[in-house]
Formats: structure tokens, sequence, C-alpha cells
């Protein structure tokens, strides 16, 4: 057991580095770099050459790898060259936010998507079933920036309910403690529902196929010959089992939870991630790319584990 | 000051001189100045460099300004450091800066007639020696940093030892190479010491916001660049800072202490962080923010509509041109040049895609300068004219395809212009379309901005959409001038002409403005025959604000140029 779980260390370790590895040449095989967004007539050519220097983009490619590899082998993913700050306060300033964000909206997505998929199966291939695939199926369809803009468009600027960005209003900000809350959690509601609209049609449509296969199994129709209502038998005999597969979805979801949703978070103004690695992209922010990428890499690491360890639980057939 | 609004990394693609015309690169800031004020400048003499007093304060129109309530500015970027020197001057953070820490000088937008004059802010008056190779500022005794220490010469002192420190590495840094020391004279009294006499000596001693020394010379300059300088913030501004969530919000409150007159009405400016324009648009017209920077030329007249809001519109420093790679054999003949301008609509060109927010522009120098020249001759949209340059220059229809073929070369080439910009997109198909009838097959390629750059930069390229933000100071060596590969250069195009880099080695170093002038006009003439670019546009500011927000006056010089007078109509 303990070698096994050395050697799903090991694996990870490896898969980290070698993603950092082909990312640090892939940034660096792409056109520009950090002071190639300095040009400007006010700015002298010379300082650009300057920065260069500075920031060691002069150095050969195998020299900067080498530097780098080096402080990260001991933890220290250096500074960001964008905001001036150590990469890893960068990154934790922002991660939270994201997995406040993130996790909520594939937990709406979850419950909902169960929800409506057990409604479907009480009467399959019935009105209702057919209306919630519809439903869902259009979701599922329409782009995200849409459905956002979309929530913003009618309940923030229409309806006044509730507010159309930012992770606090004003006060809030300048407010302290609990009194945050109410106010983070009505910022919360758009961002989430943008999140878990998107991704109900892909659990429901996934639970309903799975479920009508159970429903048809023999445990299910012994369950039903002891008195169990249609309704207890699918519940409580079928639904366990018919969720297994969505186990294996939810951990290849996990590299989400941490990397965010860019299109979400320009449109609800939300300090995230996504955001972040954005910038860094663009302005060739390497050792902010590097570190966003190594916290994304670790994450689907921990989420295949996290996925094998809680398919073992539900299924004692299974062996991590 | 200088200005670098044009190199900026913020989201949504907007910044650089390229990415999203109307984000952060529209709203230049403008702070490069030729350092020679006004009233002895007209009289052409060398000692015309006096300190220049402002005019009074006009009275406000409708009653009585009230004081307090604060004013929310929607922005695309957060700051990422509230220390100049380490700033790559994204627009956002040189605005907020600009807020919290006080410079010499201010620069005035009075450059139409002559170079922008000064008025005082730390410093209440300065003077050259006769030599004019030292200047001498006196300083406001009664200044004080928000933590109640003095604001003194060593503080200036000790600023210009941070610009001038490779390991700060400042952007300016190049800014300072003229000035040899700067000696405090006494507390209230700074020296700066030329090694030579040129026009610029006012405005590079006045670049860059003063520090504190007592605060900040703690942190050795090789420990700057990965110093958080916001957990150590004395600030010396009409604002101080209140508080700052990343990527959200900045709050400046109105520093009660503050020395400089007149006293700000507002108590609070908050700058929020909206990354999406679109977003931001949307927000003013709910009335959560008040003030939008860089209103698209769609939107104007929904603004404009709009009774509760304010459209203010002047023009921007940014200038738009179709760069010719002048060392690819397609651009080389400057009759072939000549004829794409002649064969591109320019003014239907500006009139579309900018509905009237853009001037057409006709040369290398903005119309809105004194330099620039107005007898220079506007191109017209003449497509018979182009044909027969074209044609002069041996480009004809040898094989009947449509296409014009020169040596068994047919003129075709890339169009290179920055993804996620919309009106730059219109632009190259309109261009696109015009030279498809000179026989001429333009293909409109996208980059992502970064890449574009790069690429220019390297000479990897036939011709680009290409948009500059000029300072306030007039000198074409950077985009002009022959590329020297020791200097750098950002005349990507390869545009070279030996009498233009004569004329503008000459220009810079004429301290006569007026003398100046006849050398930048003749400058004008031979650039715009060259035809190395096709000129296209001037754009125009739009910002929007609440109406009842009074006593703005929004100008090129900066956003927040007069914030002291900003208030709420009661």
């Amino acid at each position: 057991m303990l070698r096994r779980a050395l050697r799903r260390l090991g694996a990870g370790i490896a898969l980290i580095w070698l993603v950092a590895t082909f990312t640090f040449l892939l940034v660096s095989a792409a056109p520009g770099d950090f002071a190639t967004r300095l040009t400007d007539p006010r700015i002298p050519p010379a300082a650009r050459e300057r920065w260069r220097r500075d920031f060691g983009l002069d150095r050969p490619l195998p020299a900067r790898y080498a530097s780098w590899l080096a402080a990260a082998a001991t933890g220290d993913l250096g500074s960001s060259w964008i905001y001036k700050q150590k990469v890893s306060s960068v990154l934790a300033s922002v991660l939270p936010n994201t997995l406040l964000l993130t996790s909520l909206g594939l937990a709406l997505e979850l419950a909902l998507g169960v929800a409506l998929a057990i409604v479907q199966l009480r009467r399959p291939h019935g009105t209702g079933d057919r209306l919630i695939t519809l439903a869902t199926l259009t979701a599922y369809a329409l782009p995200t920036f849409g459905v956002a803009l979309g929530l913003v468009a009618v309940l923030s600027y229409r309806l006044h309910l509730l507010p159309p960005s930012h992770m606090l209003s004003l006060e809030g900000e300048l407010a302290h403690g609990w009194a945050r809350l109410p106010d983070l959690a009505r910022h919360l509601v758009l961002p989430v529902v943008a999140i878990g609209v998107a991704g109900v049609g892909a659990v429901a449509r996934y639970l309903r196929g799975s479920l009508l296969d159970e429903r048809l199994e023999q445990y299910v129709l012994a369950a039903r010959a002891r008195g169990c209502s249609p309704r207890q038998a699918l519940v409580r005999h079928a639904l366990p089992n018919a969720l297994l597969p969505l186990i294996t979805m939810m951990g290849m979801s996990l590299p989400f939870l941490v990397s965010g949703s860019l299109v979400i978070e320009v449109v609800f103004s939300w300090p995230g991630m996504g955001q972040v690695m954005y910038n860094a992209a663009l302005g060739r922010d390497l050792p902010l790319l590097l570190g966003g990428t190594i916290v994304a890499t670790a994450a689907v690491v921990v989420g295949n584990l996290l996925a094998d360890l809680a398919y073992a639980v539900a299924d004692p057939r299974v062996r991590v | 000051m200088r200005s670098r609004a044009a190199s900026s990394l913020p989201p949504t693609g907007s910044g650089a001189i390229g990415d999203n015309e109307r984000g952060s690169e529209m709203r230049p800031d403008i702070r490069s100045t030729v350092a020679l004020s006004s009233l002895l400048l007209l009289q052409g003499a060398l000692a015309c460099r006096q300190p220049v007093v402002p005019p009074p304060r006009p009275a406000p129109s409708a009653g009585l300004p009230l004081r307090g309530g604060q004013v929310i500015v929607a922005t695309t970027a957060d700051v990422t450091t509230f220390n100049e020197y380490q700033s790559t001057g994204e627009q956002g953070e040189a605005d907020a800066i600009d807020l919290l820490f006080p410079t010499l000088m201010t620069e005035q937008p009075d450059y139409q007639l002559h170079p922008p004059s000064f008025a005082p802010r730390l410093a209440t008056s300065w003077e050259f020696s006769s030599d004019n190779r030292t200047l001498t500022f006196h300083l406001r005794p009664e200044a004080r940093w928000s933590d109640g220490v003095p604001v003194t010469a060593d503080d200036v002192r000790f600023t210009f030892l941070a610009q001038k420190n490779p390991a700060v590495g400042s952007l300016g840094m190049e800014m300072k190479d003229f000035i040899k020391d700067v000696e405090v004279v006494d507390p209230h009294t700074v020296r700066f010491h030329f090694t030579r006499v040129y026009p610029y000596q006012l405005m590079d001693a006045n670049d860059g916001h003063i520090v504190p020394s007592h605060a900040w010379g703690k942190v050795p300059f090789e420990k700057w660049r990965t110093t958080d300088f916001e957990k150590m913030m004395v600030t010396g501004g009409a604002f101080r800072l209140a508080a700052h969530t990343p990527q959200q919000t900045i709050v400046l409150d109105r520093d009660p202490t503050y020395w400089g007159s007149p006293r700000p009405y507002l108590d609070r400016v908050v700058l929020r962080v909206v990354p999406d324009l679109a977003s931001q648009l949307a927000q003013l017209f709910a009335g959560q923010v008040n003030l939008v920077q860089a209103v698209s030329p769609q939107e104007a007249d929904r603004v404009q509509a709009d009774p509760d809001l304010r459209l203010v519109e002047f023009p921007s420093r940014m200038w738009g041109m179709v760069g010719w790679n002048n060392r690819r054999p397609f651009f080389e003949d400057r009759r072939v040049r000549r004829a794409l301008s002649l064969g591109i609509n320019r003014r239907s060109l500006v009139d579309t895609v900018f509905r009237g927010h853009a001037k057409l522009s006709s040369g290398p120098v903005l119309s809105s300068m004194w330099a620039f020249n107005h007898n220079l001759p506007q191109l017209p949209y003449d497509p018979d004219q182009a044909a027969l340059l074209l044609a002069q220059a041996g480009w004809r229809d040898l094989n009947g395809d449509g296409i014009l073929e020169h040596d068994g070369r047919s003129f075709a080439f890339d169009l290179l212009y920055p993804a996620s910009n919309a009106l730059r997109r219109q632009m190259a198909l309109l261009i696109q379309a015009d030279l498809a009838r000179l026989g001429i097959k333009v293909r409109p390629v996208q980059m992502e901005f970064t890449s574009l750059i790069a690429r220019t930069e390297a000479g990897d390229f036939d011709a680009t959409i290409w948009v500059w933000v000029e300072g306030t100071r007039v000198d074409l060596t950077s985009e002009w001038s022959t590329p020297s590969p020791s200097q750098g250069s950002n005349n990507f195009i390869g545009y070279s002409n030996p009498d233009v880099d004569r004329l503008i080695a000459a220009a810079r170093e004429e301290p006569d403005y007026s003398r100046a002038k006849v050398l930048l006009d003749r400058l004008q003439e031979l650039i715009v025959a060259d035809q190395p670019a096709t000129f296209l546009y001037e754009s125009t500011m739009l910002v929007a604000t609440s109406r009842q927000l009074r006593g703005a006056d929004i100008n090129s010089a900066a956003l927040f140029f007069n914030v002291d007078e900003w208030y709420w109509e009661r």
C-alpha cells in the first residue's frame, strides 16, 4: 500500500515537472517577451533593452531554465514580473476567490443536475422529461458569457435584485468581519448560477442515462418487489450506483475548480485565477505562468487521486 | 513628466498601443514635455524658463460647490504597484500614483501654441542659472507627508538617486541622463546640475513623483524590485490610500493634512476595477460608477441621450497609421507607398469606424501640438492617381487575374492587426476592399498583441495597423530616425531618409522653439512626401461622467488633472 502511494506521488511530481517544463518551453518560444510591451515612443528604446537584461531575458534558454528549476525545486517560484510580488503570494491572494466561486458553482451544478434527473425519471419520455431535456440541452449549448450577461441584464439592471459584479460592494469592502458575509452571498449568486447553469445539462443528461439503465437492473426490481415505492427504489437503490460515473466527472472538474473561468471572472469582475493567468499569458510573465501551471497540474493529480479514492469507497470492487 | 500609458498589461486586451482601441490606451497620459515656459518663449529667448503663474481658478458655475462625497471611477485593471519606479506605467496606475504623490510642478495642457508650461506644485518657484546649467527649485515649506514628516529637498534628492539607480530599474532612468546631480541647498531649496543645455531640462527635472526618503529609504535600492511598498505607504498627495482590495477596488480618501491648495472638495475617489468595457458602461447607466474613461464611438450617442450623463470629448494623443515595411520590396518605392495612401479612402474609413469621433491624420506630429505644420497637404482619395503611380513603378496586371504584378511577383501581402480590437478589424477590412480596387490583394491577419509587437519589432511583417500614443515632448527620433542597432528604435517600419535624420537631430537640440518649429515644419513635409506610412487618424477621447459631477476639467494631460475642483452639484 505504501509503495503504491509512493509510486503515485512520484508519478504526480514527474507530471508536474513535465508540464512545467513544457510550459516554460512553449512560453519562451512564443513571440515577444515581458519587455516587448514596453514599446512606446515616450520610453527610450534603450529602456526596453535594459529591462531585458534586468529580467535575465538575454540569457540563453538552458541557463534560464536551469536557474528557474533549481529555485522551484526548493519551493521558490520567484517573483511575478507584472505584480512585483512573490508568485506564491499572488496565487494565494486569488486562489481562495476562485475556489469559493467554482466549488459553489460545481455544487449547484451537481445538485441541480441530480434533482432534474430524478424528476425526469418519474415519467421517462413524458412531457416533463422532454421539456427538461430540451431546457438542459439549451443551457448546455448556450455560451457561458451569454448566460452571464443575460443574468446580469435581467436580474441586476432590470429588476435590481442582485449586484452585477465584484465580490463585495464598496460598503462591504470597507466593513469588517462577519458583516461582509451577507454582502458576499449576494455577490456570489449570479456568477455561481452562471457556472451552474452551464454545467447542469451535462450532469442531468449523464445521470438520466445511467438511471434509465439502472432502473431495469435486477436489484431495483427486487427492491420494488420488496415493497419500495418507485421513487424509493430510484433514489435509494438506483441512484447511488448511477452516481458512480459522476465521481470521475467531478474528479476531472478539479482543474476548473483551481484555474477558474476567465469569462465568468471578466463579466463579473471576479478577482480570480482566470484573470491573473490571462494577464500573465498576455504579458509573458513567465514566473507567474509557471506557478499557476504547477498549481493547476497539482490539482489534476490530486483530482485523479481523490476520484480514485472516492470510487474505492463507493464501489468496494475497485482497489486504489 | 513622461507618460507611459501605451505599454500596459491589463486584462481584456486593453493596454498597449494596439489591443483595445478604447481601452486603457485611450487614456493617454500626457506628461512628456518640452521644458520651455510660454511667456518669454514668445520672445524667443533662451532665458525664458521661468515659472508661470496659472490663471486663478474660475468660480464654479452653478452655485457654491458642495464639499464631500465620493466619485467612483471605473478602471480596466488594478494597480500592481504604488511605487512609480517599479511601475510599467499602466494608465490606471499612473493616475492613482498622481493622486498620492507630488511632483515638483504640474505640466499644463497648453501645448497647442507653444511647448507646455508648468504650474507650481511642490515647488513654489524655480529659476535657471545664467549659464542654464543649474536649475533651482524652491519648495513649499508647509509640505508634509501623510505621517506628518516634512517634504524636503532630501526627498527630491532621494527620488533622483532612486531614478538613476540601475538596481531600481526605473523606466524613466534615461530621462535623467543629462542631470549630473541633485544638490540639497537647504531643506526647502534643491538644485539640479545639468551636464548640458537643451530644451527639455525643465521637463526632465520634473519627471517622476517625489517619494518619501524617510520611509522608503529604509529599503536598499537593490531590494526595491521585490519589495511590497503598499505595506509602507507614506504619501504626499491630496489623497491617501485608504483601502486596496486586489483586482477589485482602490479607495483613496482626501488627506486632511494636505498642504497644497486648493484643497479637494471630494472626500473620496474610488477606482473600481471592471475589466469589461461593456460592463463599465452598463454600471455607469445604472449609477454604480460615476465615470467611465473610454467610451467607444459606437456608444457615444447612447451616453449623450441619457439625461443623467455627460460626455466629455477632447483630442487624445493617440494616432493610427498603416505602417508599410519600408525594407520589403513591395514598399521600397515611395511612389508605391504614396499610391497606397491615395488608394485608401481614409476620410470614409475614419468616419465609418469612429463615427465622427476622430480626426483625419496628415503627418507625424499631432495636429493638437504647437509643432504641427498647418500647411501640410492632406492627401486626397484618388484611386486614378494611385493606379497611375503604381503603373509608373512597374506594377501592372499582366496575366489578367485582377492582381498587379511586377518582376514576376503578385502584389499580395498580409496586413497585421491586434486581435480583440474590433475597430482595427473594421479598418483592416475597409483597407482590404479599397486596395482590391487597385489590384492589390490584402489579407487581414489578426494576432495576439505581444506577438504582433514582437513580429513588428523584428521587421517580420509587410504591413500593420499601428497606433502610437505620443507624449508632449516633440521628438521624432525614436519613430522616424533611421533605426540604430546600438540604441534601439521604435522605427519598426524601417524608414530611412538622411535628410530627415539630420533635421530630427537639429530640431531636438534647438532650444528656441520658434526656430525648432521651422525645422519641424520642414521635417513633416519631407516625411509626408515619403509616406513611409499611411497616416490614418487621430482619435478623440470620450469620457462619460455623471451629469451632477461638476468642475471636472478632464483633458489629455491627465484624468485627475484638476481633481481638487471636482464637486457634486447640490
